[in-house]
């Protein structure tokens, strides 16, 4: 899914390796004409290097910065990076983010941990600049995107049951999920229940039954319209009943912004007490998955993201921003209309094939 | 953070006024602003290029209108550089027809058919809907459910796997029943070919006259690929935006309408039936920037330039009709309260009865309605209008032939009002300026 983010982000590191490339070359290029008389040349490695003299004249010394610059350029054979030598590239980078759909405020934290870490840095002449620029943005990216989450691994330390709550916007994929992380639980060894808390949309609680059904998953269902927190309660009940290890919980879609159904999620959340709340929305939502994942974290508390749809958009903006809005792990990707088709998210996977790495 | 953008963008605009030649530093300001705004609204990253680009050469090369501020032109320019990124609503006809929805998944499908059946049924339509979904279990549940609340005919059958056939049956029989039918459809996403296939075999048998697209409002910059595809697939000829009631700003539609060279029809806005609306640029706009008074500013501008449609000379010889009335009624409705407008007016002790205050918004829409049933003859001189011409009108606008009789006592109040007008006040330069003021932008 990650692919077209892919090779944007190398055509990016290309941009500003060749960028910094330039600024040294200038900084370099700059006392050709100062000196004259030019002594042993000084090889950069990889842009041509004009001879620079191993002696500065006195003259120089008035005029600290500059004489700093070519005291390290000389002494210790490094570049500064400036501002400006990297302006360009990194327009060109908010731009490609901002096309993955990555969400401006995280893109503006991603443009900004970059600025702040490659300017002023020193680079040594002939180290690689590609390895500069990789191991900056592997930092910045990792830094937003944060840690993944386990799923089996946590339902192994917690007590049974294990209570998972799907939250999330109309038309997100949460029952879709719900079935398939059920389906991947059950592969996994889990046994599972389904509480069909989504009593308000039509066919809701038939399409989880459907669901369910098909995968040999019990499902807890009270009629249309009944209170939601009722109806996973019972779940919860019957998962201890029986030694169920998980029960998952379906919810109806609701907008952040409504205050009533958010105080519904509240009290669902009240009754059934919950171990994780995951936090369901599509890849392909644009700037509104940072607020609205936001306003889900601060109603009802957000501990993982399940990010689905994401077959529809090679790029994955989306992950980034909402990952880095919750500050919460991103569990699953969807990424079909299969059972199967849902993945574990591994951010330093995710980083790594970004940027292209071999390992 | 919206709300912040919403004010940088007007502080930005606050800038331009009290400029009198325009700024590149402004300007430039502006559109940096304006792009912020509309990329966090979504919209496609190309087009906001585009768009920057046409109103930073426009704001820097085109001079201002006469009597227009520096911030006033750039602002129009902004406009209408927007509204023609909007494309024009999509056309809407109370005729029969077959209506394809198309969509990716969860985009809200299925409730915007049961929504879009609900309309025509209050315009008066027979309508049947045709649910193709056959891969979402419970969609035929859903679609049912939705349309026996509102008693329209749902054909579909939850254990069939062919959508193809569902189609074929249902629509020959559902055609020679009911004059709008609308086929629900599985959601889809471009990169799905089997799907993609279904859909052209569904529109290919259906001879839809529309396939309209359905966008949710939160889509981000997928929504240009995937509107591409689908229009190549089935040539989408419009665009519904769904989940408007969230935070989400909806600019992927534009992105969607650039790339089907359609426009919106629907807005979507809450999960009642009901909550259809069709599309309004304005509020649109709006809601992109997060400022709300774009199209007020902008008005209030173009006042200055096209002012001047109204035959005030005629009217000052006192030859006032129903169509200067009409005119009005159309300015005034985009300009605020009567009272207030007449406050602004440099009338001297000029009193205009209190019963021409007396009009609230509800019932100048209704005069205009009224209007809109009279004759040309009749609108040039409403005298011609006895109690039989009365009861026509009545019947062709829907109202009691009171409401006509109220509209010619208003009629008559204001004439009066602009007879008395004349002769007195400053002189001709003001009588102008005043009815410059009292027309409007009539467009």
């Amino acid at each position: 899914m990650f692919d077209s983010l892919k090779k944007k982000l190398q055509n990016i590191r290309t941009k500003f390796a060749s960028n910094i490339e330039e600024a040294a070359g200038a900084e370099l290029e700059q006392p050709v004409t100062e000196l004259p008389e030019g002594a042993e040349a000084v090889e950069s490695g990889v842009t041509p290097a004009p001879p620079v003299s191993g002696e500065v004249p006195e003259k120089e010394r008035e005029k600290p910065t500059f004489f700093k610059k070519v005291k390290v350029l000389v002494q210790e054979r490094e570049v500064l990076l400036r501002e400006k030598d990297i302006e360009e590239p990194l327009f060109e980078l908010e731009m490609v983010l901002l096309e993955n759909d990555v969400a401006l405020p995280v893109t503006d934290e991603i443009i900004g941990r970059m600025r702040k870490d490659l300017v002023g840095q020193q680079r040594k002449i002939g180290s690689s600049v590609d390895d500069l620029v990789a191991s900056t943005l592997r930092s910045a990216l990792c830094g937003v995107l944060g840690e993944g989450l386990d799923l089996s691994h946590y339902i192994r330390e917690h007590e049974r049951p294990v209570k998972i709550l799907f939250t999330g916007v109309n038309g997100t994929g949460k029952t879709t999920t719900v079935a398939k992380v059920g389906h991947y639980l059950q592969k996994n060894g889990f046994t599972v229940v389904i509480g069909a808390g989504d009593t308000f949309r039509a066919g809701a609680i038939e399409q989880i039954r459907t669901h369910a059904d098909r995968l040999g998953i019990k499902t807890i269902q009270h009629q249309a319209g009944a209170d939601p927190s009722a109806v996973l309660f019972d779940a919860v009940q019957y998962a201890k009943a029986h030694d169920i290890d998980v029960v998952l919980a379906d919810t109806a879609g609701r907008f952040h912004n409504r205050a009533n159904l958010m105080n519904q999620l509240d009290k669902i959340r009240r009754v059934m007490k919950p171990d994780l709340v995951v936090y369901v929305d599509e890849a392909v939502a644009g700037n509104d998955a940072v607020i609205r994942a936001d306003e889900f974290n601060k109603a009802v508390g957000t501990d993982a993201v399940v990010l689905t749809k994401a077959d529809m958009d090679p790029k994955g903006g989306a992950a980034i921003s909402v990952a880095h809005t919750v500050g919460k792990p991103i569990l699953f990707l969807g990424t079909g209309q299969g059972y199967d088709d849902i993945m574990p998210f591994q951010p330093r996977a995710v980083v790594s094939e970004l940027l292209g790495d071999e390992a | 953070m919206l709300d912040n953008l919403g004010t940088s963008l007007k502080d930005a605009v606050k800038k331009l006024a009290g400029k009198t030649v325009i700024d590149r530093v402004a300007v430039d300001e502006l559109v940096r602003d304006l792009q912020r705004a509309l990329l966090s609204a979504d919209v496609n990253v190309k087009l906001v290029m585009q768009l920057s680009q046409a109103i930073k050469q426009r704001a820097l090369e085109e001079e201002p209108p006469k009597g227009m501020g520096v911030r006033e032109h750039v602002l129009r320019i902004v406009y209408q550089e927007l509204v023609r990124l909007m494309g024009t609503p999509g056309e809407v006809a109370l005729g029969p027809q077959t209506i394809l929805m198309a969509g990716l998944q969860g985009s809200g499908k299925t409730t915007t058919t049961a929504k879009l059946a609900r309309y025509f049924q209050r315009k008066g339509l027979r309508v049947g809907v045709i649910c193709a979904d056959t891969f979402r279990p419970g969609a035929y549940d859903q679609l049912k459910t939705l349309c026996d609340r509102i008693s329209v005919p749902c054909f579909g059958d939850p254990n069939e796997p062919d959508a193809l056939k569902i189609v074929r049956e249902g629509l020959p029989k559902y055609r020679k029943l009911y004059e709008v039918i609308i086929i629900d459809t599985q959601g889809r996403h471009a990169l799905e070919e089997n799907l993609i296939e279904e859909i052209v075999n569904i529109n290919e048998i259906s001879h839809a006259e529309h396939r309209w697209l359905v966008i949710d409002a939160a889509l981000g910059q997928q929504a240009s690929e995937q509107a591409r595809r689908f229009h190549e697939a089935i040539g989408i000829d419009g665009v519904l935006v769904t989940k408007m009631d969230g935070t989400a700003k909806g600019g992927g539609a534009l992105s969607a309408v650039a790339e089907t060279q359609s426009g919106i029809v629907f807005i979507g806005s809450g999960e009642t039936i009901e909550d259809l609306e069709r599309f309004d640029p304005d509020g649109f706009i709006s809601r992109l920037l997060g400022m709300g008074d774009l199209r007020a500013l902008v008005e209030r501008a173009e006042e200055a330039v096209s002012a001047e449609e109204l035959d005030v000379n005629a009217m000052l010889k006192g030859k006032f009709t129903l169509r200067d009335m009409y005119k009005q009624l159309e300015a005034l409705n985009k300009m605020g309260p009567l009272k207030q407008i007449m406050s602004m007016l440099p009338l001297g002790g000029m009193q205009i009865p209190d019963d021409a205050y007396d009009i609230t918004s509800t019932k100048m829409q209704r005069y205009r309605v009224i209007m809109d049933s009279m004759t040309p003859p009749e609108l040039d001189d409403p005298s011609v209008i006895g109690s039989s011409r009365i009861q026509r009108i009545a019947r062709g606008a829907g109202v009691t032939p009171e409401d006509v009789r109220d509209l010619i006592k208003y009629y008559k109040i204001m004439q009066r009002a602009l007879k008395g007008m004349r002769g007195m006040g400053g002189g001709k330069f003001n009588m102008q300026r005043m009815m410059k003021k009292f027309g409007g932008p009539s467009r």
